[in-house]
């Protein structure tokens, strides 16, 4: 390689390093609790519980949305959710006056009507996850940090091409730890990169994905769901619409075989201002991340369609688990923890072979 | 140094034959259940492995 070409890729990889090196340490640092959110929440919300009857009966889902609305007077429906452990159902709601992103999530025993112990949402893994999600700046950092992303994708890329001219005298997994120690960090540096490229970029990569989360789904509603909208003008009061339950047991025969994940209501951001957006998903590991809605007019109870999800949905499902690491059992989330713990090094050592350097030319 | 440069196979071996196999582990385990699992965790930990041998192995 041309030494003016090794200059051009020098400079590609100590700016594109430099510039998102402390939010991906950031990232890092709180994507390792994150990934054992499952478990860490189980320890720290672990709460022996039962729901009040055990004789099978339960409250329908339109009551037990009123019951949870009445404990929030003001509030509108955003979303439903069902507990596969237990017969829990968790209605998201929230209050259309107050501050945006503000949500009452409340998880209700479906046998009583009585509030159930959360088993997810710990205040310090919330805390940690919006920090790793979007520094408490909603979307404009969620978007900021998916820039960071593509710096650390320039960093690979470049990475991957001086590590042939770093590399060319010395074997494979050569650690040369008797030398100075700019020398030894420089092999580390190198050796842990090149062994940790396909996951660094894999996470890398979702972790852009997931960041146009937001986008992505306004596209799909403006899009794909339009014309589902175009024959009202106005939505239909909260309290003139068609019963839920009967929304969700018409959408289920629409999709048998599938597996009931959540209901967005109307005017949420997974649905129209017209639609109870009933989601589905499969049991198959593939399927089991993907998601298909069927649309229920609000007014009428009648099935509108199901929209099977476009392309860029189906990204944006597949990088999800692909991001967290959650699909494979533990074994596969201690590995998430090793690699992360290994990229964590990576980033300090670049950083500190950046410093060495800049001290010795001066 | 007088010694003569590495080729391009001798560079990327064996980082582009750990980069295949942890790419197979993660999507594999994405894609089917049970034993791949198992397999893909195994596949992913490949690079775990030659890291260790090489911290052991290669160190001068």
């Amino acid at each position: 390689m041309r030494t003016r070409t090794i200059r051009a890729w020098s400079w590609v990889h100590k700016w594109s390093s430099l510039i998102s090196t402390v939010f991906l340490l950031m990232l890092c640092i709180t994507g390792l609790p994150l990934v054992f959110t499952h478990e860490i929440e189980e320890v720290l919300l672990h709460q022996q519980w039962e729901p009040a009857r055990s004789d099978g009966s339960k409250l329908n889902l339109d009551q037990v949305l009123e019951v949870a609305l009445s404990r929030h007077p003001g509030d509108v429906a955003a979303f439903m959710s069902f507990d596969e452990e237990r017969p829990v159902v968790n209605v998201t709601s929230v209050d259309p006056k107050g501050p945006a992103g503000v949500y009452n999530f409340q998880p209700i025993d479906q046998t009583s009507g009585e509030a159930a112990p959360p088993v997810a949402g710990h205040p310090v893994m919330e805390f940690l996850l919006q920090l790793h999600t979007h520094m408490f700046l909603g979307l404009p950092g969620m978007l900021f940090l998916g820039a960071m992303g593509l710096f650390l994708i320039a960093a690979l890329v470049s990475g991957v091409v001086l590590y042939a001219p770093f590399m060319r005298r010395l074997p494979f997994g050569t650690v040369r730890a008797s030398k100075a120690a700019r020398t030894r960090w420089l092999d580390y540096h190198n050796l842990l990169g090149a062994v940790t490229l396909a996951w660094v970029l894999v996470v890398g990569v979702t972790g852009v994905v997931n960041t146009l989360a937001t986008p992505i789904i306004a596209f799909w509603k403006d899009t794909a769901l339009k014309e589902l909208t175009a024959a009202y003008d106005a939505p239909v009061a909260a309290g003139e619409r068609a019963s839920l339950d009967a929304a969700v047991k018409r959408a289920q025969a629409a999709l048998p075989g599938m597996r009931l994940q959540f209901v967005a209501f109307p005017g949420s951001d997974y649905s129209t201002d017209h639609h109870y957006a009933v989601f589905f998903h499969g049991d198959t590991p593939l399927t089991m991340h993907m998601t298909t809605p069927a649309l229920i007019d609000a007014r009428t109870g009648d099935l509108a369609a199901v929209a099977p999800m476009p392309w860029y949905v189906k990204t944006l499902s597949l990088s999800q688990p692909l991001h967290f690491g959650d699909y494979g059992g533990l074994g596969l989330k201690i590995l998430w923890a090793l690699l992360d713990i290994a990229m964590i090094v990576i980033l300090i050592s670049g950083l500190y072979l950046w410093l060495a350097k800049r001290k010795k030319t001066s | 140094m007088s010694r003569k440069d590495l080729g391009f196979r001798a560079i990327f071996d064996a980082p582009i034959i750990l980069f295949a196999l942890s790419l197979t582990g993660l999507i594999g385990a994405l894609l089917e259940d049970g034993l791949w699992d198992g397999l893909g965790a195994a596949l992913l930990g490949t690079p775990l492995l030659v890291l260790a041998w090489a911290l052991i192995r290669r160190r001068r």
